[in-house]
């Protein structure tokens, strides 16, 4: 019952965020006018399409003018184009929703359509690739590095950690990403500067693949060394804070290994909120996706929403905020789940 | 508060921060005494301000690294205008001392009068190897039909001359190479190669190659005058250097020693403004959350809860795109946007102190709820929410430069993150830019990590038993 009423609760919250950012998006695209400059565009696209097709039947030109006219006044009337922008409103956040957003102005997905919703699609796995190796790298290494630095406090690397943690909360990822390019890329001439593969392609599955892995590298660097300091520090501190706990100095008077006490009684207990800063630290870096993934010119979304922004796309742009905000609301859930099934004392209260 | 001025200083981190505030402070104060507040739309994005400066040119010290191999930008002027006589005569010294030659030369001429005749304005080098080489004769543009005497020229648009890309000047300076050395340079030949054939001689077996010829210069400008009362106003003769200034310029020849100086108070004043305003506002609404309770606090935390999940950077590049790059805009959407996490903090905070002793005497003494509030809860998490205010401030500069990265920054302002940004989009970082590409972000870093040193200086203030422990 209360599991369930937590997760509830917490699902709410997480649905009440996506409402609120959908209807932040709505009422600003049609407060500004911009929605109706977007459903004109659709209307317009559509009637290119119609008009060819009446061309081919009726030949009058006068006529084709009246048809395609009275075709036009159908689909405005259709889209509300004539009623205020706040009676749209539900339409407009279904198509937000569905992605049915008509056309991008310039950028064409890689198979060359158009379609916002495919465009969007195409790019999505390369985000969640980017992010989430990251991120499984950056949560390993800390693990590791944290656990033993919390037998360590006080030493040099100790205090060296700490400063890192410091330096990486100033340090913007993009602009680390940028030093590495310069001297690694174009200095040392180890990796290459950003992209996805190399031109041309090597062809055959496993080659790509691998040049694919190769031109990760740099970009997974990046967001690795720029949170690797505060996580090793947030590690360290909650390793800590539970060695002090007095069941820890209890399993060490029974005479446990100290491996098995690390491992059973202090890891066991500091596992949700470490948890709790890896999912955070993924959610986080959605947003810094934007800046790195534009930095390497990795074609994901954050690559895409810079593209939009260059070309002026709004379509394109307001399906991306919606993505993004999707994608950082299941982040968070997903947490949720997984902080109840790791963390007993959630269960029984 | 002078006991938290003195724990401050006490730790190495809070003294670093200290200096390094005071530093961004002082420039700041510099800059907005020096340069004027518009400097953003009326000179940084006026490229005529700078178009007699080298393009991508490194900074005036990178020529210690570089021996030989550097030009300094050298600019000559006229001093006031110059009347009487029927000609002016300008003469400026140059002194060539490495092998380089000049990245350019151009010419500007402003503010002519005269009553009938056009005045002839032409311009001489006389080399270092005594001989004399005329590049440019130029006549100001006659009467135009109905126009009265005196004629005006160039008063508000100077009129300014690229000698290396003009036909006229590599055609002289063809001739006279075939007149003097004998060696027949067809014009097309010396585009590009200008001035190296104006700083050096020819390189005997290789036709259209030069060598440098150091020593002193001199340029002469005559202005002939048809009538005594003529007069020219400024002549001006810039010689482009390969270097320029303390941080050199960018790819439009922007000196980006003003532009990064003028991100000083900008940085400053996007960081203190948001984190001051949402600090407060997070600190009224929990106070009020956690001393009120029941449906205020409800209404509150649900709201914060809610709020604080919104992904910040994908909104922000939302908003600003649809509402216009401006950076008031992005500061009061950081406002808007970053208060609920200290809401949620302080809340629980006050929850702790209403139960406390300070609180239930103040109610017995009948004092009221604001009174209590907003005088004595406040003045207990005075110290947190201050540190919390300082840790905030670099939040919104680095949103800000990441923002302008995107090409979303307000563009009558220039801030560090739009000089990265226009250095990234024109691909200096792919070319070894450095001078361009490495002082903005270091800036970026420094000016965040002061607000975190402090931060980490005024732990001990905010919490009482690390004091012990230094």
């Amino acid at each position: 019952m209360s599991l369930a009423f937590t997760l509830a609760v917490r699902g709410l919250t997480l649905l009440g965020v996506l409402v609120l950012v959908l209807l932040l998006v709505v009422v600003v695209l049609g407060a500004t006018g911009f929605s109706d400059r977007m459903l004109t565009a659709i209307v317009n696209e559509e009637l290119r399409g119609i008009r060819e097709g009446m061309a081919r039947t009726i030949h009058d030109p006068d006529q084709l003018e009246a048809a395609v006219k009275a075709r036009r006044q159908e689909l405005v009337d259709f889209y509300g184009l004539n009623k205020p922008w706040y009676t749209r409103l539900p339409d407009m956040v279904k198509r937000v929703v569905t992605l049915d957003l008509g056309e991008a102005r310039n950028l064409r997905s890689f198979k060359g359509s158009p379609k916002v919703a495919s465009l969007i699609m195409e790019r999505l796995p390369y985000t969640v690739l980017l992010l989430t190796t990251a991120t499984l790298i950056t949560t390993v290494i800390g693990l590791v590095v944290g656990v033993k630095l919390a037998t360590q406090v006080g030493t040099f690397l100790d205090r060296g950690v700490s400063y890192l943690s410091a330096v990486s909360y100033a340090l913007p990822a993009w602009w680390a990403g940028i030093l590495l390019i310069v001297l690694l890329a174009f200095d040392l001439h180890l990796l290459p500067a950003g992209g996805l593969h190399s031109t041309p392609p090597p062809q055959g599955g496993l080659l790509r693949f691998l040049d694919l892995l190769y031109h990760a590298i740099l970009p997974i660097t990046t967001l690795v060394l720029v949170s690797l300091g505060a996580w090793i520090y947030t590690v360290r501190t909650m390793v800590l804070n539970t060695a002090q706990e007095f069941f820890v100095t209890v399993a060490r008077a029974k005479g446990l290994p100290e491996s098995r006490v690390m491992r059973r009684y202090i890891l066991r207990v500091a596992a949700p909120p470490i948890l709790t800063n890896v999912v955070l630290g993924l959610a986080a870096s959605l947003g810094g996706a934007i800046l790195t993934e534009t930095v390497f010119n990795w074609p994901g979304m954050g690559r895409l929403y810079y593209e939009a922004i260059m070309t002026a796309d709004e379509s394109v742009i307001v399906a991306l905020t919606f993505m993004f905000t999707l994608l950082y609301v299941a982040a968070r859930f997903l947490l949720e789940v997984l902080y109840v099934v790791l963390d007993p004392r959630i269960r029984y209260t | 508060m002078r006991d938290a001025w003195r724990v401050l200083l006490d730790t190495g981190s809070g003294r670093v921060g200290v200096a390094f505030l005071a530093i961004l402070v002082l420039v700041s104060l510099f800059v907005v005494v020096r340069l004027p507040l518009d400097f953003g739309s009326t000179r940084w994005n006026n490229p005529a301000v700078w178009a007699d400066n080298p393009k991508s040119a490194p900074p005036a010290w990178w020529a210690w690294f570089r021996p030989g191999k550097t030009v300094p930008h050298a600019v000559f002027q006229s001093s006031g205008p110059a009347s009487g006589g029927l000609e002016q005569t300008y003469a400026f010294s140059y002194a060539l001392k490495g092998d380089t030659p000049p990245s350019f030369m151009a010419f500007s001429l402003s503010d002519v009068r005269f009553s009938d005749r056009p005045p002839v304005v032409s311009m001489e080098v006389r080399r270092a190897d005594g001989k004399s080489v005329v590049l440019l004769r130029q006549v100001v543009r006659g009467p135009r039909p109905g126009e009265q005497p005196p004629y005006v020229r160039y008063q508000d648009t100077p009129l300014r001359l690229n000698l290396s890309g003009e036909n006229d000047v590599l055609a002289n300076v063809g001739g006279w190479f075939q007149d003097e050395f004998g060696v027949n340079v067809a014009p097309d030949e010396l585009q590009g190669k200008l001035e190296a054939a104006v700083f050096g001689v020819p390189t005997p077996g290789q036709p259209g190659e030069f060598q440098p010829l150091r020593g002193d210069y001199q340029f002469v400008v005559r202005a002939a005058m048809g009538n005594p009362s003529d007069s020219v106003g400024n002549v001006k003769v810039v010689m482009g250097g390969t270097v320029y200034g303390v941080m050199g310029t960018d790819a439009l020849g922007r000196d980006l020693a003003l532009g990064l100086l003028f991100g000083f108070p900008v940085a400053l004043v996007i960081g203190l403004s948001t984190s001051l305003l949402s600090t407060t506002l997070g600190t009224f609404l929990g106070i009020l959350s956690g001393y009120m309770g029941g449906k205020t606090d409800i209404a509150i935390q649900r709201f914060s809860d809610i709020w604080s999940n919104i992904p910040l950077l994908p909104i922000l590049v939302f908003l600003i795109f649809v509402l216009g790059q401006k950076l008031w805009l992005v500061v009061l959407m950081m406002i808007l946007f970053g208060w609920p996490g200290l809401a949620i903090v302080v809340r629980s905070m006050v929850l702790q102190m209403r139960s406390g002793q300070l609180v239930e005497a103040t109610q017995a003494l009948g004092a009221s709820r604001m009174r209590i509030m907003f005088r004595h809860i406040l003045f207990q998490i005075a110290p947190f929410v201050f540190a919390q205010m300082i840790f905030f401030t670099p939040a919104a500069i680095l949103a800000e430069a990441g923002l302008s990265f995107l090409g979303l920054g307000d563009p009558s302002i220039p801030t560090w993150g739009q000089i990265l940004e226009s250095g990234f989009r024109t691909g200096a970082v792919y070319v070894g830019y450095w001078w361009w590409v490495l002082p903005p972000g270091l800036l970026i870093v420094a000016t965040a990590m002061t607000f975190v040193l402090l931060t980490l200086g005024l732990e001990p203030v905010v919490n009482p038993r690390l004091r012990s422990m230094r």
